[in-house]
């Protein structure tokens, strides 16, 4: 392992370590009933992109970057509940599942996590870094012909992260590098069950094409950082060090403010 | 979704019941089943809660009091997708009675109670048609806790309402928890048209009120198991085998 931690930190902070300010906080919509907001002091920065896009690594990096400068930070991603994980993954294999029962299965997944990990670790003042959220669960969703104004309802539990950066990758490179990392295709990140074409290739690029118009459509009313990951990790990593810096530094940003309230 | 199977141009008939736990729904359901059946009707029968897929996860929150109010609602709409999609509108466009012991209304009060929007709980439900009949089994109060009480000593922690804190007692929260879920339904009754039987009179009663009522709203004969299969018959034959590959 060669990834040494950026001396960003160091430069802009003198070795001081930063304590982010309390900052209101926010639900998209009807939120969780018995919630405080005002005592959930952490940050909640969310990694959103394709399978292959680099989501982990650029997190295993920000962990570390944001460890060295102080900070305790808390893992969470999707399809991690002690509440249905297993039971997720048997349904995905037999493929049993029809599309609005699976994003059920999956929301219930999510909420569970929201309350029992996400919530809890802000609560302690952690910062929490998201591999995915809502918008992968939304983008799945609207690729199969579900009703936005469904998802939105569903999702409003969710709160609104202080920072989302999306990871943009060229359809082409993913293929590559999820060859690279296991040689194949994944059954759903092909979007298979969609019937979009017989050859796996071809469906991969075909789905890979619609969620990423998808995450268009989503980028404007959630507020995304847009990533350009066709570039090094280190310069990846780079930009959201900086950014993630600007959120803990200070206060929440009036335009993600704005963004949440106007959903799609 | 504010349109019944029939006004949405479905062959088949939804019958749902909702009621208390001990408004004796279960046993009035049953022998409407049965009295369907033995006319020789294409009838199938679904419970709340009772996807094979979504139960296990379910049981699993339940044993270990993992689940909050929003979870609770979510894995319980799972679990209604489910059998939605893959067994009540298949069977619906097949022109089957299909009868559901508990239906969306009882997400609708449970929730509620414990504390999820009214607006987002309905939003989630949204998918699904209402039925073409629902019979409310309103037992007084005292009545349903009795037949729970008297014959289940043991109440689970969720079902007696644990979760919301009522009561440290679990038959004075079970007690306080019902009262609020009986409170909710009232409320609805007239949204949706309920049917309200009471439920305090004998069994055979309320069942000859809901045969009635059913006789006199659907035309039972369009459903029968003979018919069907005359209809069919005739472009089974025709009909060509399946391809191997589309």
């Amino acid at each position: 392992m060669d990834k040494r931690s950026k001396p960003s930190a160091r430069r802009s902070n003198n070795g001081r370590i930063v304590v982010p300010e309390r900052t209101a906080r926010r639900f998209y919509g009807h939120g969780l009933p018995n919630v405080d907001l005002d005592q959930l002091a952490g940050r909640l920065i969310v990694v959103e992109g394709a399978d292959g896009s680099g989501r982990s690594t650029q997190i295993a990096m920000l962990t570390r970057w944001l460890e060295g400068s102080g900070h305790a930070t808390a893992q969470v991603g999707l399809k991690r509940s002690t509440l249905v994980s297993e039971e997720l993954d048997q349904a995905k294999k037999g493929n049993i599942l029809s599309r609005c029962t699976l994003s059920l299965f999956y929301a219930t997944d999510f909420a569970d996590q929201l309350e029992n990990s996400i919530l809890p670790a802000l609560k302690a003042g952690f910062i929490v870094l998201a591999d995915r959220y809502i918008y992968t669960l939304m983008a799945r969703d609207l690729v199969r012909g579900m009703d936005p104004k469904w998802l939105e309802n569903l999702y409003s539990i969710a709160l609104v992260p202080d920072a989302v950066f999306y990871l943009r990758v060229s359809p082409e490179i993913l293929v590559q590098r999820n060859f690279a990392k296991d040689f194949g295709l994944d059954y759903w990140e092909s979007g298979m069950d969609l019937g979009l074409s017989r050859d796996m290739f071809d469906s991969f690029l075909k789905y890979q094409a619609l969620m990423a118009s998808q995450f268009e459509r989503l980028q404007a009313p959630y507020g995304f950082s847009i990533i350009d990951g066709d570039r090094s990790l280190e310069e990846i990593n780079l930009e959201m060090q900086q950014k993630t810096e600007q959120v803990l530094s200070r206060k929440r940003q009036a335009e993600v403010h704005r963004a949440g309230r106007t959903a799609p | 979704m504010t349109k019944t199977f029939a006004e949405l141009k479905f062959p088949g008939r939804l019958i749902a019941v909702e009621g208390l736990d001990g408004s004796g729904k279960s046993t009035q359901i049953y022998l409407l089943k049965r009295w369907l059946e033995l006319q020789e009707l294409k009838v199938f029968f679904s419970e709340w809660n009772s996807s094979d897929l979504v139960k296990a996860a379910t049981s699993k929150g339940k044993k270990r009091e993992l689940l909050s109010p929003t979870t609770f609602s979510i894995i319980h709409a799972t679990d209604f997708a489910d059998r939605y999609e893959r067994q009540l509108v298949p069977l619906l466009r097949a022109g089957y009675i299909v009868l559901c012991d508990r239906y969306i209304f009882t997400a609708f009060a449970r929730d509620v109670v414990r504390g999820c929007p009214p607006e987002w709980v309905r939003g989630i439900y949204d998918f699904a048609a209402l039925p073409d009949l629902t019979f409310f089994f309103k037992a007084d109060l005292d009545v349903s806790l009795r037949r729970i009480l008297d014959g289940r000593p043991q109440l689970k922690y969720f079902e007696a309402g644990m979760d919301l804190r009522l009561s440290a007692d679990p038959y004075e929260s079970f007690r306080i928890f019902q009262g609020r879920i009986l409170e909710q339904y009232l409320a609805m009754s007239t949204e949706f048209n309920f049917l309200v039987i009471d439920a305090n009179q004998p069994i055979e009663a309320q069942q000859s009120v809901v045969r009635e009522l059913i006789a006199s709203r659907i035309d039972l004969s369009a459903f029968s198991v003979e018919n069907s299969h005359a209809r069919l018959r005739a472009p089974a034959r025709v009909a060509k085998p399946m391809a191997a590959d589309g």
